[in-house]
């Protein structure tokens, strides 16, 4: 098997770097965009004699030639262009757009409160320096499509929280709607979310396209809880069933902050999510609930690493995988406890349901313990819908594709009562009993 | 109702059933009683349609249709109910929504109009005071946390809301304190009626004290060896199963 | 194992040292060092070796030299020299001793100190010992008893004369020399080790072992050991080792081939005491092995028990392809890892056939600054209707300067498959300690206590005369280790 040469993708830097180079960005960016470009050229694509990519083949990297979107004809986007997409306005206190990787200030709308703080990367409002300093913080030099976000940025968002927000009860939804382009488009947001000590918020943060258009969605999300500070974290990826979705999602917790995330991989031909949480204060605490589905043609890959290297911490992850036709999920759950971690508790589990002959599940959860005082466990577990369970339901006079509906239901349900936010999660059940729905039980 | 003739049963190589005949009419109650091994769990299994074993030989028509060429489900609907000796968890699937989905399932199939929600939570709320079961176990997840007791309550519960042709129930008894007993006897005794049967599969004498049985048969070596009125429970009780089985064998 | 035992053998190895850290003076036939075709030549001559295992041989050595050295992320050692490494050392013998009166009692001298003195053996549980001393086989003890049963247990060498057919049959089979670069290097200039054949229908009489050290200086051990099961038979092996102090690191590369025909079961253990170097990691035994249980017949079963304590780096993966109808493949290990130790282990279990079963229990106890991996896999093909596998892998930590890693793949294709894999890692507990302590036993004691009801699981799956030694072997490896 050929391993991907990247060519493609690597000419598509090589030709952006003019625009880069005369456009009116601020100067940093462009500093960083040009480094960015350099190291891409020289990097090695993703392929299977690494580790972290093992099972997830990156082949279509090669096969298309995406293309870079130009900022602009999103400006005459209005809300009822998006309307199928949208939530009703009452489930949030704020809504941020991007369109296509570029804000678009007239579909957003943001509460009058202060309290947040927005700026974007491409806007006219000058970013802070501790805020800019965060921007490229994290060290993943060796990772290909971090450092093709760093060279590519189109835009991104940056939410300042601050104490007072805690009052205010903000749920964010963070928006990024794709508009179909005659040719595929590869965009890459980038946004940083900083939450101030004692402050407190709930982001939701979405991927959605009109249509089914082909696109590779290539996101940057670097989120930092400063002493005390709290966030939820809602993850919704219903990208189209021919897209491409790669999240490297960095979390950087202080002492006594608390992340909860619900995440749910629902679409996208092709998605990968890089999680790392970072535990840099004692007393923190971070639990992750995730339903990730696989149908047919679909491979959805989750990778998480939690460090923990400060005492006294807890984490708690729960991935629930549902597979159906020929899906494909990789799961990759790593827990580090670092030599002076004494006193952390954390624990992973891992449970897939396969619902087909076809499907297949790569799972690893893995633990990499340097210190004695701790409490650490994982779990995985793959099989099929529990016969007896149906049995029990039959005869009961269920039949049988209602009875394994409900125990497939019951197994999603477990994360999908997790979200914070009714109309959300009225949403997110439809989409799952209309996949179980249209999907044959049988491969 | 239910005609069992000659019937015979593996599970795997091994024979389990060798020539069962069994007659139940409409109003009857009979008791299935026998020693460990006899084959009592499997007689209950196979008339529900539970996968692991195979008929080999001889046939079971309730109401004068092939009980065996049915789905489970269809069995359901047709009116036959199997009380489970050790109920399933599900966790994740809430009971109520479990009880309406099943008896609308079955009220679908039978060309009967389904209950709405109002209509089906009066219909659950009478029955579970039949039962004395505590309100809150409808609002959680179908058996799961149930103590044994619960759990043996719920599929009397079940019973009372099916109203089925034939109800077996297989060891019902067996795990349950007095007065959980007195209890679940209480759940069975209210739906005997002219138009069911029921057959209760036990080990223990002490349930026909509670649920009295027009007939009582003894099941040993996958075959019913005696059968006789609930006079014969009692000797049973008082010498063992070796009198009959020894008996037989003579 | 009574707890007076245990604190009077650990003050006894405290003071001792390594007990087994000698050497014995008797005359070697070494080849110098260096490795090329003309030294394998050399060793396929001594030992007259038939054409067809030469060409073997030769075959395996192209190979080796087009394959790179492995790099492996969690185990760190200095590169080897192959070239610096003698690949023979015989003792000088005029005829193979008949029995045991006629080995060299300066040998018998030496297993005396190894603690099994093989008159012991033959008064023990009847168990027949196939002692290797470095590399040639010395003494075959209970042949006539095993002839009597047909089951054929004796050297390499010697299956290369009496039974050749079975042994060109076979070697290499399951693990060909293109497997890996260690593999490939023991298939070109493995030295000796087991063959045993069990006849269809036989229960072996008794538990067969092989007890091995390596000996002279820079001399890589390079044992093959090949064991098959016909079909309807059974046979219980244990391979354990200890080796003598020295100061360049020892590599030992073996290759271990099992294979199980229809309804035949093979179990295999190990208890592994290589010596691990001094504290500061210097000069101990590099133990690479690949270890591969092919089952060739329906409701064929191979089980893998090991007990681990020495070695300076241990890399070996013992793992079971599971081809056919309820094959069963088990994996039971502890192993211990201090001072500055590196182990990286574990095992493979590979299901293709239907209704297969795996099980796979790991206890991994680190102490001072050693460092252990659990590396598994689980592969479930497409095919493996209703796949098993159960794993439970579980870390106890002594100290805060070690590491405990695990790492499980989980490869599934079958949805009728069903697979549960969980893992813990904890330390002895203040509570727990105090609690023994507090009925009188010494903190040493109630560490082996606690330690040792942690590996109780694999200890009951030992052969029993070698679960006690494998019990004192634990105690003693733990001895000083709470600082």
């Amino acid at each position: 098997m050929k391993e991907s040469e990247g060519n493609l993708i690597r000419q598509l830097v090589r030709d952006h770097q003019p625009a880069v180079r005369s456009s009116d960005s601020n100067p940093w960016l462009r500093v960083l965009k040009k480094e960015a470009a350099s190291w891409v050229s020289d990097m090695t694509l993703p392929n299977r004699k690494m580790e972290a990519w093992r099972y997830t083949p990156v082949d279509f990297i090669d096969s298309t030639a995406f293309a870079d979107v130009e900022e602009g004809p999103f400006e005459a986007l209005a809300l009822t262009d998006i309307e199928e997409l949208l939530l009703p306005d009452s489930e949030f206190t704020d809504r941020i757009v991007f369109v296509n990787g570029y804000y678009a200030p007239a579909l957003s709308s943001l509460s009058e409160q202060d309290g947040v703080e927005l700026y974007t990367l491409e806007g006219k409002r000058k970013l802070p320096a501790e805020l800019k300093r965060r921007i490229g913080q994290a060290d993943l030099s060796d990772h290909f499509f971090f450092t093709l976000n760093n060279a590519l940025i189109s835009d991104g968002a940056v939410i300042h929280v601050s104490r007072e927000a805690a009052q205010q009860h903000r749920r964010i939804e963070l928006l990024h709607v794709t508009v179909g382009m005659p040719d595929p488009v590869i965009h890459n947001p980038r946004h940083l979310v900083v939450l101030e000590s004692g402050a407190a918020l709930e982001l939701v943060e979405r991927y959605a396209s009109l249509g089914k258009s082909r696109y590779f969605n290539n996101a940057v999300v670097d989120i930092h809880l400063s002493e005390g500070a709290s966030l939820l974290h809602t993850r919704l990826q219903e990208e189209s069933e021919h897209a491409q979705h790669l999240t490297y999602l960095n979390v950087n917790l202080e002492t006594g902050s608390h992340y909860e995330q619900v995440s749910l991989a629902l679409g996208g031909a092709w998605s990968r999510t890089e999680a790392r949480i970072h535990f840099s204060g004692e007393h923190a605490h971070a639990e992750l609930d995730g339903l990730i589905l696989a149908g047919s043609k679909q491979l959805n890959d989750v990778h998480l690493e939690v460090l923990h290297e400060v005492p006294n911490c807890t984490s708690r992850e729960h991935f629930k995988g549902l597979l159906d036709g020929n899906g494909k999920i990789v799961f990759d759950g790593r827990i580090l406890v670092g030599r002076d971690a004494q006193k952390t508790e954390a624990a992973l589990n891992n449970e897939n349901l396969m619902l087909s002959r076809s499907a297949e599940v790569d799972t690893k959860p893995q633990l990499e313990i340097f210190a004695d005082d701790v409490k650490c466990s994982h779990g995985a577990t793959v099989g099929e819908l529990d016969k007896e369970m149906l049995f029990y339901l039959r005869s009961r006079g269920i039949s049988k594709a209602d009875a394994e509906r409900m125990l497939c239901t019951a197994f999603a349900d477990e994360v999908i009562a997790a979200i914070s936010g009714p109309a959300i999660r009225d949403h997110v059940k439809k989409v799952v009993l209309r996949r179980l729905a249209d999907q044959g039980k049988t491969s | 109702m239910l005609t069992i003739k000659n019937l015979k049963a593996a599970a795997g190589e091994k024979e389990i059933l060798k020539g069962l005949d069994l007659e139940v009419n409409a109003g009857e109650v009979h008791a299935i009683m026998g020693p460990n091994g006899s084959g009592k769990s499997s007689l209950a299994h196979i008339l529900s349609g539970r996968e692991g074993l195979e008929v080999t030989e001889g046939t079971v028509t309730f109401e004068g249709d092939d009980l065996l060429e049915l789905e489970p489900e269809e069995r359901a609907a047709a009116g036959v109910f199997l009380a489970f000796q050790y109920p399933v968890e599900l966790p994740g699937v809430n009971n109520t929504h479990f009880l309406k989905e099943a008896l609308n399932a079955q009220r679908r199939n039978r060309g009967e109009e389904e209950l709405d929600s109002v209509a089906f939570m009066k219909l659950v709320r009478e029955k579970m005071e039949l039962v004395s079961m505590k309100p809150e176990l409808l609002k959680r997840e179908v058996n799961a946390g149930f103590s044994g007791g619960e759990k043996k309550r719920n599929e009397i519960l079940q019973l009372t809301l099916f109203e089925p042709r034939l109800a077996i129930l297989d060891e019902t008894d067996s795990g349950l304190d007095i007065d959980a007993l007195r209890t679940v006897s209480e759940g069975v005794n209210a739906v005997r009626s002219e138009d069911r049967a029921i057959i209760l599969v036990t080990h223990y004498q002490r349930l026909l004290d509670y649920i009295e049985p027009d007939f009582v048969h003894v099941l040993a070596n996958g075959r019913i060896i005696r059968s006789g009125d609930k006079r014969l429970a009692l000797e049973l009780e008082k010498r063992g199963y070796n009198w009959i089985t020894e008996s037989e064998a003579a | 194992m009574t707890m007076s035992t245990t604190a009077e053998e650990i003050r006894g190895y405290v003071e001792s040292g390594y007990e087994h850290g000698f050497v014995t003076e008797v005359e070697t036939d070494i080849i110098p060092p260096g490795l090329s075709e003309d030294v394998i030549r050399q060793i396929s001559e001594r030992k007259s070796e038939p054409e067809w295992l030469l060409a073997y041989r030769l075959k395996a050595f192209a190979h080796w030299k087009t394959m790179e050295t492995p790099e492996w992320s969690s185990v760190h050692h200095s590169p080897i020299d192959f070239q610096k490494i003698s690949y023979f050392a015989a003792p000088k013998k005029k005829d193979g001793p008949k029995s045991l009166d006629e080995v060299d009692p300066e040998l018998l001298r030496t297993y005396e100190k190894l603690g099994i003195p093989l008159e012991e053996q033959k008064a023990l549980a009847g168990v027949a010992v196939d002692a290797v001393f470095d590399s040639v086989s010395v003494a075959t003890t209970f042949r006539e008893q095993l002839a009597e049963a047909g089951v054929i247990f004796c050297s390499i060498s010697e299956a290369a004369r009496e039974h050749p057919e079975l042994l060109q049959q076979y070697l290499g089979s399951v693990v060909p020399h293109t497997d890996n670069f260690y593999a490939a290097l023991n298939a070109a200039v493995f030295t000796d080790g087991t063959f045993v054949y069990i006849p269809k229908g036989v229960r072996c009489p008794m538990e067969l072992s092989t007890y091995f050290r390596i000996n002279a200086s820079n001399t890589g051990q390079f044992e093959r050991t090949l064991i098959i099961a016909d079909d309807k038979s059974y046979v219980s092996y244990l391979e354990g080792c200890t080796a003598p102090m020295r100061d360049e690191n020892q590599l030992h590369a073996a290759v271990v081939e099992l294979i199980a025909m229809e309804d035949a079961e093979i179990k295999y253990s190990t208890v592994q005491n290589w010596y691990p170097g001094d504290e500061d990691g210097v000069g101990g035994i590099y133990n690479f092995v690949t270890k591969r249980g092919d089952c060739r017949g329906d409701r064929s079963r191979i089980s893998w028990t090991q007990v681990e304590t020495g070695s300076a780096i241990t890399w070996k993966y013992p793992s079971c392809i599971l081809s056919g109808d309820d094959y069963v493949g088990e994996f039971y290990s502890v192993a211990v890892t201090r001072g500055r130790q590196q182990a990286d282990t574990g095992t493979k279990m590979i299901h293709i056939g239907r209704n297969t079963s795996s099980t796979i229990i790991s206890k991994g106890i680190s102490a001072a600054e050693g460092q252990q991996a659990y590396r598994g896999l689980v592969r479930i093909a497409g095919r493996a209707e209703n796949a098993r596998n159960y794993t439970q892998c579980d870390s106890l930590l002594i100290g805060d300067k070690c590491g405990a890693h695990t790492y499980p793949y989980i490869e599934m294709k079958n949805p009728s498959a069903k697979l549960e894999h969980e893992a813990t890692t904890s330390k002895i507990s203040d509570d727990q300690l105090f609690y023994c302590r507090s009925r009188g036993l010494s903190e040493e004691d109630a560490i082996s206590l606690i330690v040792n009801g942690f590996c109780k699981e694999i200890f009951n799956e030992l052969p029993m005369e070698f679960a006690v030694e494998a019990q004192k072997l634990l105690a003693v490896s733990l001895e000083g280790s709470v600082g």
